[in-house]
């Protein structure tokens, strides 16, 4: 016996009499000639101490009672997502998914097929007896045609499809790197099947890459067979519709899985992310207070294209730095189709309670839809700027509220590039409301554009336009 | 080798099954069917002769059973062998696995630096990382995805993993695998994928496994839309896929309590053994503030009960099948303990003026900001409203509830959903026992409408406004 089983198998009805020592399958069953092929490889390959075996649903749920190995216990017909998390979560871990008929050709085909597709070094042992064992003998994905069960009680026929050929389909894809089907009915299939399990935990051990292994068995007790006749059945009968031997071999692969670990360098941490050690210079002396006393509320709208989202993260940006807290929120759901787009923007000197924008203080229109819209909320008192390219009749402006008409698309052509038309908005929002100094904008722009400095110059170029577009007026 | 020195087949004959496959791989014909039941297995074994008999092995490679036909141990006489005690022929172990152990948690200080400017959706990634997470896995949807791109775009960075699975059931099955091998594992997702998940958190309750999963609450049911709605309330509190099932789940109300509340998930979510929910809506997901980084991050180490594929931890498994009645139902009560625990524990919520408030406002997420500035606005208009928001939902903070209901008048549940914030207070109320409640008025929106700040002034002040 294999030292990669159990002494004594403690978790089989806690051990009690002889089920310490044998297992649960039915007489003459395959899974325990799987089983004992499986450790000898772990014991062979001197992995025991790395393994880890997910358990499927079905007869090999209970594996675990045997191997001593790490072992997992998976949902039906997830266990290649459940090795994927262990084989990504320690690299160094040999992980095996064990799966019978049903849980990898049925319910856990998007899960197979996934999985072998993206090539991880990872081991699948496919029991295949062409019958649902642990539910109680119902038709397989492999059941065969004709083949009577407890759901095909007249034999399988083409109203049920016809049945999965695993190791067919898994070695057409360009992952797996070596796919078998081997059977267990003589000596010959036997050593076969014993050599391809040992093959395909290798492979895993040398970081080659995915490896299949198709196994037909025998479940006599749902053939309604002798051991020995389904020997004789799987023999003369299923493998002619499964063919053994190889489906693919492409072990000469060089070795390639060999991630780093992990980084948790703080530093490292904190450039990722973006932190920045250094306070941008404060040029506030106080709240803008002018515009309101301590929570201004912002829209800013146009169409889809017209760089409203940005000016606004601009402008939440710029009152962060300034030490007050600050909400943007994109239109988001319904109202963002269509080519509408608008942010709402909050900035306050404590902290911003309801970041919506049904009544700002201030408006930026970068089309008439958004002016006709959104200007009859401004709050009286506040401020609209628009677009005086696209709009060439403004409505008039709600009582109590001053408009502005800057050209934004028009400056923005005469710089040679329409997308800075947000940037000479804001440059006119400035100018016109004097929010914040002109410092604190290009501060934000600039933070903005750390990864793009080149076009640092046109933005500033931008900016100033539209805040001497207003000081014309 | 000759043939002489192989050993020759031995079997102890309760652990044979009586199959038959050793008998045909035998070309010397030592073996034979069996004609006495055993009377320990009601099984019939096989008959062995081995006068014939070279040692060929191949009926021990036939066998199906571990312990079935062995190689003959050295000093044994099968002749006259009888069987006392199996362990005497084998050995006591159970397992030869060292005992397992703990690669402990390291906590690291981190550098002084600026608020970030950056969307809720964005501020929970960064809390991941910051909670020393490195393993993400998930599927795209709206309005939850930013989460993950960003995931996408830092973690190989960090030489971490980004994997995009084929479902979201494909999903919390990797993260079953990747919290069962100890790590620390999340997800972004919205609605529709979280509902894919469930199977995957019931098992991983079951199992005792940890995880964070990230919702970004979206407008339902079915595809519905992708404007924010608190629609999965519900599902987080009573219905985290079958069986016995409760999850810590967070309600954020910005950018910044989605890190921080992120980074307390995978804390607690460590400490339990069980996954934790964070309930974003999908307007905090997209909405940009102003976010403090904490003054420390996680490296995590490997919890002594993980299956991690090492030595130290070769006797772990994570299962959550106990096929007998009794050991299921001791299990569920060891469930049941943590979950007290977590009730007794883990509630969290805000109080803003609700020390004297006769109106009492209880929302979450979102809808609670727009519910705080309607504090605001009411108290400037003389009336005594306050808010109570909780920040867990599951466990509900019913204890942070009772002082301020003691001079509540009057509760106005806002919500983005049908009422199911309103139903878990009402049975939070129920199970603590507390008998007077007052009216319960509401202000709820679904598909994806917010309740605004003058709908909830004009319901608090009796009056209704066209939405
Ligand atoms: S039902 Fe079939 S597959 Fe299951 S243990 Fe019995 S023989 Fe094996
Ligand atoms: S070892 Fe070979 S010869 Fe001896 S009983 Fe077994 S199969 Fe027959
Ligand atoms: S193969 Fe094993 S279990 Fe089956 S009859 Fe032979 S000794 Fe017994």
């Amino acid at each position: 016996m294999s030292t990669v089983f159990y002494d004594k198998f403690e978790r089989h009805s806690h051990a009690e009499g002889l089920k310490g020592r044998s297992t649960h399958y039915c007489p003459g069953c395959g899974h325990g000639l799987a089983h004992k092929y499986l450790a000898s490889a772990i014991e062979t390959l001197g992995i025991q101490d790395r393994t880890v075996i997910v358990s499927p649903v079905g007869c090999s749920v209970f594996l675990y009672y045997y191997f001593d190995v790490g072992n997992t216990q998976a949902a039906h017909g997830r266990a290649p997502a459940v090795a994927i998390g262990h084989k990504l979560a320690n690299p160094d871990s040999i992980v095996v998914s064990y799966q019978g008929d049903g849980d990898l050709a049925s319910i856990g085909l998007a899960e197979i097929v996934s999985t072998a597709q993206m090539g991880l070094p990872i081991t699948v042992i496919f029991i295949n007896n062409a019958i649902y064992g642990m539910t109680g003998g119902q038709m397989a994905p492999t059941t065969l045609m004709g083949q009577e069960s407890a759901t095909s009680p007249y034999g399988r026929n083409q109203y049920m499809g016809q049945p999965m050929k695993m190791a067919e389909l898994i070695s057409a894809l360009d992952g797996p790197i070596y796919v078998e089907r081997v059977a267990l009915f003589d000596a010959k299939q036997r050593n076969r099947a014993e050599k391809a399990i040992l093959k395909a935990l290798k492979l895993q051990v040398e970081n080659k890459g995915f490896a299949f292994i198709e196994v037909l068995s025998e479940c006599p007790l749902h053939l309604k067979m002798t051991p020995e006749e389904a020997e004789k059945w799987v023999k003369e009968t299923m493998s002619q519709v499964f063919p053994l031997g190889v489906k693919k071999d492409l072990t000469e692969t060089e070795a390639w899985f060999n991630p780093p670990a992990a980084i948790f360098d703080p530093g490292m941490v904190m450039t990722v992310i973006g932190g920045e050690n250094q306070a941008p210079k404060r040029n506030c002396t106080s709240f803008p207070a002018h515009i309101a006393p301590n929570d201004i509320s912002l829209k800013l709208a146009g169409a889809g294209g017209d760089g409203a989202q940005t000016a606004a993260m601009l402008i939440a940006q710029a009152a962060v730095n300034e030490g007050f807290d600050a909400t943007h929120i994109p239109s988001y759901g319904p109202e963002s189709r269509g080519g509408t787009s608008y942010a709402d923007v909050h900035i306050a000197v404590g902290e911003v309670l309801s970041p919506a924008s049904p009544r700002p203080n201030i408006l930026v229109a970068f089309n008439a839809p958004s002016l006709a819209k959104f200007g009859p909320q401004v709050k009286s008192g506040g401020t609209i700027v628009y677009d005086s390219s696209t709009i060439s009749e403004p409505p008039p402006a709600p009582a109590g509220v001053k408009q502005f008409g800057v050209p934004f698309t028009g400056i923005a052509l005469t710089l040679g590039k329409p997308v800075v038309k947000n940037v000479v908005a804001l440059g006119a929002l400035q100018a016109v409301t004097n929010i914040f100094p002109t410092d604190t904008f290009l501060t934000a722009i600039r933070q903005a554009l750390k990864e793009k400095a080149k076009v640092i110059p046109l933005n500033e170029e931008a900016f100033a336009r539209g805040q001497k577009a207003v000081a014309k007026q | 080798m000759t043939t002489k020195e192989r050993p020759k087949p031995f079997l102890i004959p309760h652990y044979c099954k009586g199959c038959g496959r050793c008998i045909d791989s035998c070309n010397k014909h030592c073996i034979t069917a069996g004609t006495e039941i055993d009377p320990l297995t009601g099984l019939v074994p096989v008959n062995l002769d081995l006068e014939a008999c070279n040692g060929c092995g191949l009926c021990i490679d036939a066998c199906p059973e571990p312990y079935g036909l062995s190689p003959m141990p050295e000093g044994v006489d099968p002749s006259n062998f009888e069987l006392q005690d199996p362990a005497k022929l084998f050995g006591e172990k159970q397992s030869a696995a060292p005992p397992t152990s703990e690669i402990p948690d390291q906590i690291i200080p981190l550098p002084r630096v600026e608020p970030l400017v950056i969307k809720g959706n964005y501020a929970a990634a960064v809390g991941a990382l910051l909670a020393g997470c490195r393993h993400f896995f998930g599927y795209p949807i709206t309005p939850s995805t930013e989460g993950a791109e960003l995931m996408a775009k830092l973690l190989p960075k960090l030489d971490g993993f980004f994997l995009q699975a084929v479902s979201e059931v494909a999903t919390v099955n990797m993260m079953y695998g990747a919290g069962g091998a100890g790590l620390r594992a999340m997800t972004f997702t919205s609605s529709p994928g979280f509902s894919l998940m469930l199977e995957g958190i019931s098992y991983m309750i079951g199992s005792e496994l940890p995880g964070v999963f990230i919702n970004v609450m979206r407008g339902g049911p079915g595809l519905g839309n992708i404007a924010p709605e608190q629609t999965d309330i519900k599902l987080a509190c009573r219905g985290l896929g079958h069986g016995n099932t409760h999850a810590i789940s967070f309600t954020p109300s910005t950018p910044q309590e989605m890190l921080d509340l992120t980074m307390l998930a995978f804390d607690l979510s460590f400490k339990y053994r069980n996954p934790v929910v964070v309930l974003g809506d999908g307007y905090l997901g997209q909405m940009t503030g102003k976010v403090t980084l904490p003054s420390t991050m996680k490296r995590p180490g490997i919890p002594a009960w993980a299956v991690y594929g090492d030595a130290k931890h070769r006797a772990n498994i994570n299962t959550s099948i106990y096929l007998d009645e009794t050991d299921l139902e001791k299990h569920n009560h060891k469930i049941n303990a943590k979950y007290e625990l977590m009730e007794k524990n883990e509630q969290r919520a805000d109080l803003f003026c609700a020390d004297d408030a006769e109106v009492l406002i209880v929302a979450c997420n979102t809808p609670a900001r727009m519910a705080k500035g309607a504090v605001e606005a009411l108290r400037s208009d003389g009336i005594k409203a306050g808010l109570f928001r909780p920040i867990t939902v599951w466990p509900f903070p019913i204890d942070l509830l009772r002082k301020p209901l003691e001079k509540a008048k009057r509760i106005v549940v806002v919500e983005a959903s049908n009422g199911q914030l309103e139903d878990e207070l009402r049975l939070a109320v129920s199970k603590a026992g507390i008998q007077s409640l007052p009216p319960v008025d509401s202000v709820r929106h679904m598909g994806g409408i917010l309740p605004q700040l003058e709908e909830i002034v004009a319901e608090v002040k009796g009056k209704k406004v066209a939405a």
